[in-house]
């Protein structure tokens, strides 16, 4: 009890100093592991080795879970082709990069596959607090996540049973694309029936859960397969609705408390590498950091991304993931790689964690969109004068473009999506594709000259620019929460509160559906 | 040992339990007595499972939860009204139920000494049990469910000074009256300290500490379960129950405004542990002699099971309560623990009693466990047939029962998510007259708003229980999370109550109308009307 009371207090350390230093929990978690064991205050041996095994577990079953391509919509062959790229060019790149450092073929297999993949946990935090999950680059960078945690989870059989030779290592693939197949069946015809058809309570529910869980995990041992592959399809095997989201109620504190132990007693198990192994991990690290934004920038961009929200993808996933960590743990349990190796890549995610808060801030995504082509190609519109500059017209600004056209308007469109750009030339509309928070752009579109500025961009800080350049042109700003409102009244615009549109819009709904009667009442609102 | 042990024990422990579980599904047997049976399963019958270490500390990791939710559940103030009758007859049971036992045992023809254990290890019922049930029942809160844990409570604390007087028999010196009093002092000063520092903490130190890490739930689970874990090791190292330290634990988070949505977060963790619990106390059964003893088996069984209950009637209808919060009360004593088996062993191993006797005391446990729990399980209609067939007249009380609790909302309005456009819909509805709950996992957002809240996470079905989902005549969500947005559909159309969706985005709008929302608030077609309505206000358009 007192070693288990130990770790869960380096863990609330370390959850306290995140918080505190706003910096994602992971690595701190980490942090506080490492300084239990420098404290000499560490659990047993034996708590820190169920600790991992336990976290891990539910870590990766939790992943899986986690995996439904709803949430990618219609990213998902940006996704595809993001993640794909990225996973495998990263990989190579860290597998030469292994190789020129010295280590072993075996080794540097190992440390490719922990640099290849980012990591889920922190960028979807991120995404949830700046709310941009349901943004498209949002979606893009969760498909990519997904996509890459899956093949992780598939390397993982294969890699570890390479120094078995060849065969071994297709048997290893092949007993995990086997489960995998059992996952899909289950997924599809045996929880939803266990789920919505026994009307468990929640403790059921749990119970349910847990079982198939081990279950999986006894299959995998009887297929020779790692224990994370048993884990992840057991998890896959519950990610379908309405079943994962019953679940995830009942699984996510266990998953928290789990991996609050596992990544601190993970620090606690940390040796110290050498110096050597220091500029080693310093290096795969710069790797990480430096080809990344480039890498995923280049490959969004053709799959039809914006530059900015391209660059942002980039910047977002440069970091290893906690999978990076599940590898190493599972390379040591084999006896592939050693004690250092192990600390090499804990440091290369703890670094990498740490700093993505700091690399993908609005100021760093502005400072690479300098050197961005497409703001070379701007076409400065001298021409226009007295014109209604509409920044952001997707679906649902058509009909207020086609009002003002129709009013008369010369009207000119900025909008960063490639496929709106299209359509609108198409209908001969003057368009500018760019972002409109971006000062150069709004130059050349002649906002300074405009009759009037009206902006349906969707992030409130994205305004802000915009009401410095344009002093005594109206402006028009589309915002939701009322003290965005209140900034852009302060700076002379005038914020339109979506909210509170929607709001009063709904009353009038509810006071007709009242009339008909609610329970018949079934999609009276046009689309 | 085996390096995966524990994932091969836990493996077998909940695979077991979550089959028994599902083929009783349908016959409502209590879980306690699933767990029970697979523990026996896995133990007794198959032995494919041996306890450890680790499932004990796990076990152990269980009881502690489930007692840092009771104290969740039940701030001082609710405790304190039934302080009286739960020490009136905490100690009165006892008494009773130790001098019954052992008159039993000895008109059985057991031995003196065998007598004394039997006795003693009848006198415990089981806190764990109980209050497990309780929770399920969702119960806790009512006047018999505080009666009933304040006698555990008062038990628990006898039980400490029993076993002071135990350690007593086997070394002279601690029987000394110096050393007695020394360890009733350690108790109850150990106590007295504890309880201070809860409420001392409650007071000045958690709000504000808690307050900083309200709104991420990762920090606050965590941070909570680590105070918990703080007391129990306090309580252990006074020489207390870790029972009563993660009760206190939990006292001092009860007054939180988050409370609630801390209990939602604990209790999926406690039904793990626990179920380690229950399963693995099935796995240590013996029941080597039982056979011999089978006509004792019985009888003290029935003595547990109905001489238990009656005690009790007697002294709760005394101290003025009505006859059904007595009866209720009553009920829920009628088994013995798992600390009774415990107690035996360690009888065992002194050699004062054979293995017969604590295979008796197995079975008297496995009996006692499974019928009290259908006993407490169907309660309320155990009332209504006793109270039928006259037989409570004995009990005369001049106590009034309390008049049922009223129940919730009906026909109120539910808004998930206070966002801007949640906030501006819970104040239109309540101009309009609506009764409207609002939810949200953030207790500052929730302020100032008319109508009531529920702080929670509306991932979790039990917050919108608590919002009085299935009564409700309308649940809408204008929260811009998409998992969140469809699983809330998925739920008022399962419940039959119309369901009203903030479509954020174009994107979301395909999957939320496959769920069969009733109708979605479309934020950005409005708001771009509402901009072509300011255009016309300033002439742009006309």
């Amino acid at each position: 009890m007192a070693g288990l009371a130990i770790l869960l207090a380096g863990a609330a350390v370390g959850l306290g100093l995140a918080r505190w230093l706003k910096l994602p929990a992971i690595p701190l978690l980490i942090v506080a592991g490492v300084l239990l064991s420098l404290a000499d205050v560490l659990p047993p041996a034996e708590l820190l080795q169920d600790s991992l095994l336990l976290g891990l577990t539910f870590l990766v079953f939790l992943s899986g879970v986690e995996l439904s391509p709803r949430r990618v919509g219609r990213q998902r062959r940006a996704a595809l082709q993001v993640g794909a790229a990225q996973f495998f060019i990263l990989g190579g790149l860290g597998l030469i990069a292994s190789l020129a450092l010295g280590f072993a073929l075996a080794q540097a297999m190992y440390l490719a596959l922990a640099l290849s993949a980012s990591s889920t946990l922190v960028v979807v935090r991120i995404l949830r607090s700046r709310k941009q999950m349901f943004e498209p680059f949002g979606r893009l960078v969760i498909g990519v996540l997904l996509l890459q945690d899956l093949l992780v989870i598939l390397l993982i059989p294969a890699v570890v049973r390479v120094p078995e030779g060849a065969v071994a290592a297709v048997t290893g693939l092949a007993a995990a694309l086997a489960l995998t197949g059992l996952a899909l069946v289950t997924l599809r015809w045996i929880t939803p029936l266990i789920v919505t058809r026994l009307s468990l309570d929640d403790e059921g529910t749990l119970l349910v859960a847990l079982a198939i869980l081990f279950a999986y995990l006894g299959l995998a041992e009887l297929l020779n397969l790692p224990l994370v592959a048993g884990a992840f399809l057991a998890g896959v095997s519950l990610s379908a609705f309405p079943v994962s989201g019953i679940m995830r109620a009942q699984l996510n504190s266990l998953s928290d408390f789990f991996a609050a132990l596992f990544f601190t007693a993970l620090g606690g198990s940390l040796v110290l590498p050498s110096l050597a192994g220091l500029a080693q991990a310093g290096v795969l690290a710069a790797v990480v950091l430096l080809a990344t934004p480039p890498l995923v920038t280049m490959v969004a961009e053709r799959a039809g991304h914006s530059a900015r929200s391209a660059i942002e993808s980039g910047l977002l996933l440069a970091q290893t993931s906690e999978f990076s960590l599940i590898v190493g743990l599972q390379a040591l349990a084999f006896g592939h790689i050693d004690q250092e190796i192990f600390s090499i890549i804990a440091l290369i995610t703890v670094a990498t964690m740490i700093l993505t808060p700091f690399i993908s801030t609005d100021r760093a995504t502005w400072r690479l969109m300098a050197f961005h082509p497409v703001r070379r190609g701007l076409h400065v519109r001298e021409d226009l004068h007295d014109h209604v500059l509409l920044l952001g017209c997707g679906d649902n600004g058509m009909p207020l473009l086609e009002t003002l056209v129709s009013a008369g308007h010369e009207v000119l469109v900025v909008d960063d999506d490639p496929a709106v750009i299209e359509r609108l030339r198409e209908g001969e509309v003057p368009a500018i594709r760019g972002d409109g928070a971006d000062l150069e752009v709004l130059r050349a579109a002649g906002a300074t000259r405009a009759r009037l500025v009206i902006s349906t961009m969707r992030r409130p800080q994205d305004h802000l620019a915009l009401l410095d350049l344009v002093q005594g042109v109206p402006v028009v700003v589309r915002v939701f929460e009322p003290d965005d409102a209140a900034a852009i009244s302060l700076r002379g615009g005038t914020p339109i509160l979506y909210s509170h549109a929607a709001a009063d819009e709904f009353v009038r709904w509810l006071a007709q559906a009242d009339k008909v009667g609610l329970d018949r009442e079934r999609r009276a609102h046009p689309r | 040992m085996d390096e995966l042990y524990l994932l091969r024990s836990l493996g077998y422990i909940l695979i077991a339990a979550a089959v028994v579980v599902v083929l009783a599904g349908r016959l409502r047997i209590p879980s306690i007595v699933a767990y029970l049976a697979a523990g026996l399963f896995l133990g007794p019958v198959s032995g494919l499972l041996t306890v450890s270490e680790v499932i004990h500390l796990i076990a152990e990791v269980g009881i502690a939860l489930l007692l840092f939710l009771v104290g969740l559940e039940l701030s001082l103030d609710r405790i304190r009204d039934v302080g009286r009758v739960a020490v009136l007859a905490g100690i009165g049971q006892v008494v009773f139920t130790a001098a019954g036992g052992l008159l039993i045992a000895m008109v059985l023809g057991f031995t003196l000494m065998e007598s004394v254990f039997l006795g003693i290890a009848l006198t415990f019922s089981s806190t764990v049990v109980v209050v497990k049930l309780l929770d399920q029942k969702k119960e806790l809160d009512s006047l018999y469910g505080r009666i009933a844990v304040g006698i555990f409570l008062v038990q628990d604390l006898v039980v400490i000074v029993a076993l002071t007087f135990l350690a007593g028999l086997g070394d002279p010196d601690a029987l000394s009256a110096a050393g007695l009093s020394l360890g009733l002092g350690r108790a109850f000063g150990g106590m007295a300290l504890l309880l201070a520092a809860a409420l001392l903490a409650a007071r000045y130190v958690l709000p504000r500490v808690f307050a900083w890490v309200a709104d991420s739930p990762e920090p606050l689970l965590i941070w909570s379960l680590c105070w918990c874990f703080i007391f129990v090791i306090s309580a252990e190292v006074l020489g207390l129950s870790l029972e009563i330290g993660a009760f206190l634990a939990g006292i001092s988070l009860a007054q939180l405004p988050y409370s609630h949505e801390l209990q939602r977060r604990v209790h999926p963790l406690m039904n793990f542990f626990l179920a380690v619990f229950f399963v693995s106390l099935g796995v240590q059964m013996e029941f080597g002699g039982a056979l011999e003893h089978a006509v004792p088996a019985i009888v003290l069984s029935l003595f547990v099971l109905l001489g238990n209950p009656f005690i009790f009637m007697f002294i709760i209808t005394k101290t003025g309560y009505g006859r059904r919060t007595s009866f209720l009360t009553s009920v829920t004593v009628a088994q013995i623990s798992e600390f009774s088996f415990i107690f035996a062993a360690m009888g065992l191993a002194t050699g004062l009693i054979d293995d017969s006797i604590l295979s008796l005391i197995g079975v008297i446990g496995v009996v006692t466990i499974a019928a009290s729990s259908y006993m407490i399980l169907y309660n309320h209609e155990l009332y209504g047939v006793a109270s039928r067939t006259g037989l409570l007249r004995i009990f005369s009380t001049a106590g009034e029962d309390p008049s049922p609790a009223a129940s919730g909302s009906t026909g109120h309005v539910i808004v998930v998510g206070m966002n801007a456009l949640g906030r501006r819909l819970v104040e239109l509805l309540s101009e309009r007259g609506e009764t409207v709950i609002a939810v949200d996992t953030d207790p500052h957002k929730l302020e100032g708003l008319p109508g009531s809240a529920v702080i929670g996470s509306a991932d979790h079905f039990a917050v919108l229980e608590e919002a009085d989902l299935s009564r409700a005549r309308l649940l809408i969500s204008a929260l811009q999370i998409e998992d969140t947005n469809i699983l809330l559909t998925w739920w008022g159309r399962k419940l039959g109550v119309p369901v009203s969706i903030h479509a954020f985005d174009q994107s979301v709008v395909d999957d939320l109308e496959a769920t069969g929302a009733n109708h979605l608030i479309y934020s950005k077609n409005t708001g771009v009307q509402r901009i072509a309505a300011e255009l016309r206000r300033v002439g742009v358009l006309d």
